[in-house]
């Protein structure tokens, strides 16, 4: 049969000079640094202070296909796992039953970060140059979507077999009603997606994960198993896996501006905030969810954040980026005084506020306030007695008519929020750093709870324009606002939320929430 | 028994009200300018009056819908709604205004002003996002330089002087 003068002419070619048959990975990613991206004046499109470099490396050198060969066996075994061995070991019914509510909010609250770290590393990959750190940047795009489809899993796979899967199932659309999801949004979604690009990169890369994740991911894991939880440690140890890439990814943009005049300017001032913006959620949040949210624990959070955020991040890895000029923030010994109370204020308030919740809270047990107390000395006289107080007047009972929010109205302890942060904070109960500050400015009250925050307002004001819970839902009706806001379970009465995990104990209901007439008062107004 | 609705979260008589006000917009000159209007007195810290605080957001979504939809019909050709503003403005006379006038700023609190009245004035659909994304992105650039530069220079109350606000609590420890 006749050939065609082309297909002859490649056999020909190929006689001379074979084709290889298999190519190195290295090789290839070799062979990519020769493409380069050519925009005009290789602009980006979004604002930043600062110019990356052109010619700075990335230390992984893997190409997509190599990333996704990767990615799909780590998928293969995870999905695996969950879907045969976990499901067969009833592993999801196995689960200490307050640990499983504090995963409707760690799970569904991480889906929310990764999903705008999406957006993020995907700016970054607009604001860099180098081909070598695009790719890197790259890499950390496609972990972040893998990322997002693994924390909606957990809740997911919590739906189908936890025994109370109400919030699990409807995380999302339930989430927005209470006062933690506001702060949850300043780091997970502001903190990385708005602003200079390069003060995102070190909000998400060099303080969120290179900082947090430790806590967030792997910490989660240890209280997860102590607590009967197989399925958490499954997915998030997975997770974890790419975090490295994210991390080097956060060092590589320092490196990227460490000849820039702008870094020696901004730098540190960048990070500053970027730290304290991340540590006034994730200190009393992380502590909350972990001491309060388990029925067994691994250790006070407090050594956990000391041996973390306070050595190892604040020490160690930041004095690697020392030679570039980068010193450990300001703000980390202030930081490091809140790592000690401030989750035991926030679960304070948390308890009062729990029907506006999607997760079920319980007051502690006989076992846990001797564990906080051992752990935390003068735990007891400041906040156990208060705890009993409320369990004596029957806060879990639906018949009783009280909920803790009201013994805060009794006592004049008036709850406010943090504007920066939206973290809520109670300034006449706190033993936290806390402290309270009101501004009037062009005619509209902010509260404030610390001078870092005061000072970042002060400076961008037009960054913090969230209106907080109190502020929204004044003068209505609590049970209003929960029965408007999906806060109900699908029977369209029983409120997701419950100050208790008893299996056998009393659900409540919007009426009896209406019965207490509850009603939202601004305390700024 | 008024027919008064309970002022809900996303539904409540306070967004119909402005509904009715959108649909009565019916020429883009009318539109533009009640869109910017409506920036001026309800939104961003500079605003006139914080009434409509918990709502404005979601009724300049629709005020900016109602000017897109009529943009869309009153400018025929591409030329138009590549380069010229809803105002009638030429996009790049407006740009080179702002750009000047932002290069020979220096002070931080004037350049926030320029910034945020940009975006009062030009937010899209007001210009063609072509010709705003990239000058909002120079504006915020500049801005966030200077900024930066001498953060911590002023002490607190020095910088509560500065931003102008009345201090009613400055620091207080109740406990």
């Amino acid at each position: 049969m006749a050939i065609s003068l082309a297909t002859q002419a490649a056999t020909d070619a190929l006689a001379l000079n074979r084709a290889p048959t298999s190519v190195g990975a290295q090789e290839v990613h070799k062979w990519m640094q020769d493409f380069n991206w050519d925009f005009k004046n290789n602009r980006t499109k979004y604002p930043t202070k600062y110019t990356m470099a052109n010619d700075t490396k990335e230390q992984f050198k893997l190409i997509a296909k190599e990333y996704a060969r990767m990615e799909s066996v780590k998928d293969e075994r995870q999905f695996g796992s969950l879907q045969d061995a976990l499901t067969r070991m009833n592993a999801g019914n196995r689960v200490a039953p307050k640990w499983g509510e504090t995963m409707k909010v760690v799970s569904n609250f991480l889906e929310v970060g990764e999903y705008n770290a999406i957006a993020a590393s995907a700016m970054l990959w607009d604001s860099a140059s180098s081909p070598e750190q695009k790719n890197g940047y790259l890499g950390q795009v496609m972990d972040e979507i893998r990322h997002t489809h693994q924390t909606g899993y957990v809740n997911y796979y919590f739906s189908k077999y936890f025994h109370d899967p109400a919030g699990h199932t409807d995380a999302r659309r339930v989430r927005t009603l209470g006062p933690l999801w506001k702060g949850m949004k300043r780091v997970f979604a502001d903190g990385f997606i708005s602003g200079d690009a390069v003060e995102c990169s070190i909000n998400l890369q060099l303080v969120g994960e290179a900082c947090f994740t430790n806590p967030l991911i792997v910490a989660v894991t240890e209280w997860a198993s102590a607590n009967g939880d197989e399925i958490t440690p499954t997915v998030f140890l997975s997770i974890e896996t790419d975090e490295l890439r994210h991390m080097a990814n956060g060092y590589q943009t320092v490196v990227s501006i460490a000849n820039d005049p702008a870094a020696a300017k901004y730098l540190n001032t960048d990070l500053n905030n970027a730290f304290w913006t991340q540590q006034k959620y994730f200190t009393p949040v992380l502590g909350m969810l972990f001491e309060y949210g388990s029925k067994y624990k691994v250790e006070p959070w407090v050594k956990t954040w000391n041996r973390w955020v306070y050595e190892d991040w604040g020490g160690i890895w930041i004095g690697r980026l020392g030679k570039y000029g980068v010193q450990s923030p300001a703000s980390l010994k202030d930081a490091k005084k809140d790592a000690y109370w401030a989750h035991h204020d926030l679960f304070l308030l948390a308890y009062a506020v729990w029907p506006t919740g999607f997760f079920r809270l319980a007051l502690p047990s006989k076992e846990d306030a001797d564990w906080f107390e051992a752990n935390y000395p003068g735990w007891y006289d400041h906040y156990g007695k208060i705890y009993e107080e409320w369990r004596a007047r029957g806060c879990e009972d639906p018949s009783s008519g009280f909920i803790p929010l009201q013994w805060f109205v009794e006592n004049n302890h008036e709850i406010y929020i943090d504007r920066v942060s939206q973290v809520p904070f109670c300034p006449s109960l706190t033993k936290g750093a806390s402290s309270l500050r009101i501004h009037e400015y062009n005619g509209k009250k902010h509260a404030f709870s610390d001078e870092w925050g005061e000072r970042m307002w002060l400076s961008e004001p037009e960054r913090y324009e969230c209106q907080n819970v109190f502020e929204q839902y004044a003068g209505r009706e609590l049970s209003e606002v929960v029965e408007e806001l999906w806060g109900v379970r699908s029977d369209g009465v029983t409120l997701i939320g419950q100050p208790h995990v008893t299996k056998d104990g009393k659900l409540w209901t919007l009426d009896d929430i209406k019965r207490i007439n509850c009603v939202f008062k601004d305390p700024l107004a | 028994m008024t027919d008064i609705k309970i002022h809900k979260v996303h539904d409540n008589a306070t967004r119909d009200e402005w509904v009715l006000k959108i649909a009565a917009l019916e020429s883009l000159d009318k539109a533009a300018t009640f869109l910017v209007h409506f920036r001026k007195q309800y939104t961003t810290t500079l605003r006139g009056s914080f009434d409509l605080e918990l709502d404005h957001n979601w009724i300049e979504a629709q005020i900016e819908q109602k000017v897109a939809t009529l943009k869309e019909r009153e400018f025929t050709n591409n030329q138009d709604l590549l380069h010229k503003c809803a105002t009638g403005e030429p996009a790049a006379t407006a740009v080179a205004a702002v750009l000047a006038k932002m290069a020979a700023c220096t002070d931080k609190m004037d350049a926030e002003k320029i910034h945020i009245n940009f975006r009062i004035d030009y937010k899209s659909p007001i210009m063609p996002t072509n010709y705003f994304m990239d000058t909002d992105r120079i504006l915020g650039s500049k801005l966030m330089e200077l900024r930066n530069i001498g953060y911590y220079d002023l002490s607190l109350p020095e910088l509560r002087i500065k931003r102008g606000v009345k201090v009613i609590v400055a620091n207080e420890q109740v406990h």
